[in-house]
């Protein structure tokens, strides 16, 4: 019987590998996802935004706030090098260095220092000296705002004459190649007797940029008040610029909220996968089962195997089919993993570490699977009830949309850190148990939870093989019947 | 003897309706059985069965001594009436799948299944898909998938419909080699003309019902014989002599007689009392009833048509 068995599946695996489809979605993930980032170099796409400071007061304000966005750059690029070398343990470098230390948030002073130091030409010199050789190069991230220079035109309009000479920058004619401005900040001739400064966005503002530029003009106005009312100017000054000094504690990389979501990276994937290769496989595991009825081929193939050994060959050779294209993907990582220099390898090894144990292993595996023979087969019987793949292909559809809708917004939900009786109900309706255990596994399930599920998903497989198992046997000789939802009940009820 | 094949008063019922109705019979090692009957009457349920595909409501089975089942698939051929194939299989790699079902190791399936393809003439077309051969070529597949285990009892039901003629030879030559190698040969068909030259032994069948069961020869001797006799007198006085209806004169006295004897009666019964009284003849010939008439005697017109 085993031996059967195995024929049927070896035979469905070989057919279905055989297929130009099968190797074009085997291969169209890698694709993608090597595509992609190249492709991204191709498109040329900047996140930096374009900011132009209008300063009628002579341009000191300008040059304050230019300094203010250029700290806050810094403080950016200081905090992603101090990532890296926390990384690649590379404190060594200078122990001393702000970079070199990473519990906490980079005050403007660290920011300072970090400067006087060489800003990320010193620091990365000094790196270089302990750096191995196989270590990724660091790539700082690019600019949040670049500060460009006020045309002729606009320096030159009068106040009331600003929006229309900032009209075409901010909205470049169509077919112009002019990248258009983010922001333009309007300082008046009169500002700090006046408190108006205007902004123009090309968008909704960001906070950050608007709470800068409010900082430092607040300090410029707080400056010329306190001196317009009698107070020295080094009191002035020290008095605007007195800020507390905020002791910041981050917790360790991988931990505090980001410990949900890095642990979850993994499980949902899986999630994500178990879907998809559903999705994609789909019509083949219909195809496998509406073949040897559409090619009256079924006396043939049931005077040599039972319908029970048909049945579990084309859902071992199904799930066969569906694994190896996982397995291949997974495959695909680990090559990118290494050909990248272990740069993927360091995205995922905090996502891997938290699900590195057997029991965790065997968990993700045993779901990942149980999830493919549950849905596979009810695709078998749904082939099994067709005369033709176009009768499968209407079935087909509203059983993926059916499986897919609760499960896309679940995974949403575990990402979104939600909780809440939705994702409970799903877990304990055995056509999602699979999915929304995967997806929940990152966020400290319960143990008898998962065990609960595990139980629950074996004994649904089973009872799926015997009530849809009669269904199959019952519809194998029935060509040209139509089944509908009454025959089929019938059919569960009694065994053919 | 033990046969390759008995049914014993098996029934089948599909709701309402007896497909097969306490259906009886047995077949020999080496022996060509026809199963005939008309569409509906019952031939491919009952061969269904043998096989296991589908389980009788009553009565036994036994296949080669056995209960049917897969268990004995490896020394079982079948030719179902509706034919497929796998399209994305080559005819060979078909063959060896079949084979390898069957029990037969890959290397066994393998050399049998070339071998096969070459005696059918296919051997050019090995590794050709099948989606890629005629009709003709596919159904010599079919048939090779069908005896590649060298079966002991050969199954074959409705196996010259569709077919052309050269491969009706090729299947004739196979059922004839089958039964010379020993094996049981089980035909279904309604072409009475296939059963004529092959069978040893045939069934009909009728409603689900056995209406006769035995050689050819005697199924013929159901029907009354018949003679054309050329006489000077009339032979109905003769004894045995059913009817004798005058044909055409032929001349001095000369009469075609078309004769019908008393079912049971031997035509040389007959010609022995012609000599006897000294009634002279100048033709004495009898017709051969065909299976067609046979068949249409025995199980009637209607069921015949149907």
């Amino acid at each position: 019987m085993i031996g059967r068995i195995l024929l049927v599946a070896a035979r469905e695996f070989r057919q279905i590998a055989a297929t130009r489809s099968f190797w074009v979605t085997l291969l169209i993930l890698p694709l993608a996802f090597a595509i992609g980032p190249i492709a991204s170099r191709f498109l040329d796409k900047s996140d930096t935004q374009r900011v132009m400071l209008i300063d009628r007061t002579g341009g000191g304000t300008a040059r304050a706030i230019t300094a203010r966005l250029d700290l806050d750059e810094q403080r950016r690029v200081l905090t992603a090098l101090s990532r890296y070398v926390e990384s690649h343990r590379l404190e060594r470098a200078d122990p001393t260095a702000p970079w070199a230390r990473h519990d906490r948030w980079y005050s403007d002073a660290d920011v300072a220092r970090f400067t006087a130091a060489g800003g990320i030409e010193g620091a990365l010199s000094r790196i270089a000296a302990v750096k191995d050789a196989d270590t990724p190069v660091f790539e700082a991230p690019d600019p949040d705002y670049a500060i460009v220079p006020v045309p002729a035109a606009v320096a030159a309009a009068p106040p009331d004459r600003i929006d229309t000479a900032l009209a075409p920058l901010l909205r470049p004619a169509d077919g112009s190649k002019a990248k258009p401005l983010d922001y333009a900040v309007y300082i008046p001739a009169d500002f700090g007797r006046s408190p108006d400064v205007r902004l123009w966005a090309n968008g909704a503002p960001s906070g950050g940029f608007v709470g800068a530029v409010q900082q430092l003009l607040a300090q410029e106005l707080k400056l010329r008040y306190l001196q317009a009312n009698g107070v020295a100017a080094p009191v002035a000054i020290a008095a605007t610029a007195i800020a507390p000094a905020i002791a910041v504690v981050v917790p360790p990389r991988g931990s505090g909220r980001e410990r949900v979501l890095i642990r979850s990276i993994l499980p949902l994937a899986c999630a994500y996968i178990l879907l998809m290769s559903l999705i994609l496989s789909g019509s083949w595991m219909l195809q496998g089962s509406v073949e040897e009825r559409s090619n009256k081929l079924i006396e043939t193939v049931l005077a040599c195997v039972s319908p029970n050994e048909l049945m579990y060959g084309k859902l071992i050779g199904t799930v066969g089919i569906g694994l190896s294209m996982v397995a291949t993907w997974a495959i695909c990582g680990i090559v990118a993993a290494f050909a990248t220099h272990g740069a993927i390898a360091e995205m995922i090894r905090p996502a891997l570490e938290p699900v590195s144990s057997v029991g965790a292993i065997a968990t993700i595996l045993y779901f990942f699977v149980a999830g493919y023979i549950v849905v596979a087969m009810i695709f078998l019987v749904i082939g099994a009830v067709s005369d033709s793949m176009r009768d499968a292909q209407g079935y087909l559809t509203p059983v993926l949309l059916v499986i897919m809708i609760p499960v896309t917004i679940l995974v949403q939900a575990v990402l979104r850190g939600a909780s809440g009786p939705m994702i409970e109900v799903l877990t304990w309706i055995p056509l999602w148990t699979p999915f929304a255990v995967l997806a929940r596994l990152g966020t400290g399930m319960p143990l008898w939870q998962v065990w609960a599920a595990g139980a629950l998903t074996a004994v649904f497989i089973l009872v799926e093989v015997v009530l849809l198992g009669r269904i199959f046997r019952a519809s194998l000789l029935a060509s040209g019947q139509r089944t509908d939802f009454r025959q089929v009940i019938r059919l569960m009820r009694r065994e053919a | 003897m033990q046969h390759a094949l008995r049914l014993d008063g098996v029934v089948k019922r599909f709701g309402a309706m007896t497909a097969v109705d306490h259906l009886s019979f047995a077949v020999a090692p080496g022996e060509v059985f026809g199963f005939l009957g008309g569409n509906g009457a019952g031939k491919t349920t009952s061969l269904r069965m043998v096989l296991d595909i589908i389980r009788p409501d009553a009565g036994s089975i036994e296949v080669l001594g056995k209960p049917p089942g897969r268990e004995a698939s490896g020394q079982l051929g079948f030719l179902p009436e509706e034919r497929g194939l796998y399209r994305s299989m080559t005819a060979l790699e078909t063959v060896v799948y079949f084979g390898r079902l069957k029990g037969m190791t890959a290397a066994d399936a393998r050399g049998r299944g070339r071998l096969l393809l070459d005696r059918f003439g296919l051997g050019a077309h090995l590794r050709t898909g099948v989606d890629k051969l005629s009709k003709g070529m596919a159904q010599k597949v079919q048939l090779a998938t069908a005896v590649v285990n060298a079966p002991r009892l050969l199954i074959l039901d409705e196996p010259f419909s569709g077919l052309d003629p050269v491969n009706q030879g090729l299947l004739e030559d196979e059922i004839l080699n089958a039964a010379k190698g020993g094996a049981a040969v089980v035909f279904s068909t309604h072409v009475m003309q296939h059963a004529e030259r092959l069978c040893d032994r045939l069934l009909l069948l009728a409603r689900g019902a056995k209406r006769f069961e035995g050689t050819q020869e005697q199924a013929r001797a159901t029907l009354p014989a018949r003679l054309e006799v050329v006489a000077r007198q009339s032979p109905a006085t003769l004894d045995g002599v059913q009817s004798a209806s005058a044909g055409a004169d032929l001349g001095d006295g000369w009469t075609a007689w078309d004769v019908r004897l008393s079912p049971g009666r031997d035509p040389a019964d007959l010609l022995q009392q012609c000599t006897e009284r000294g009634v002279p003849l100048r033709r004495f010939e009898q017709h051969r009833p065909g299976l067609h008439d046979v068949f249409l005697h025995i199980v009637g017109p209607a069921e015949a048509r149907a």
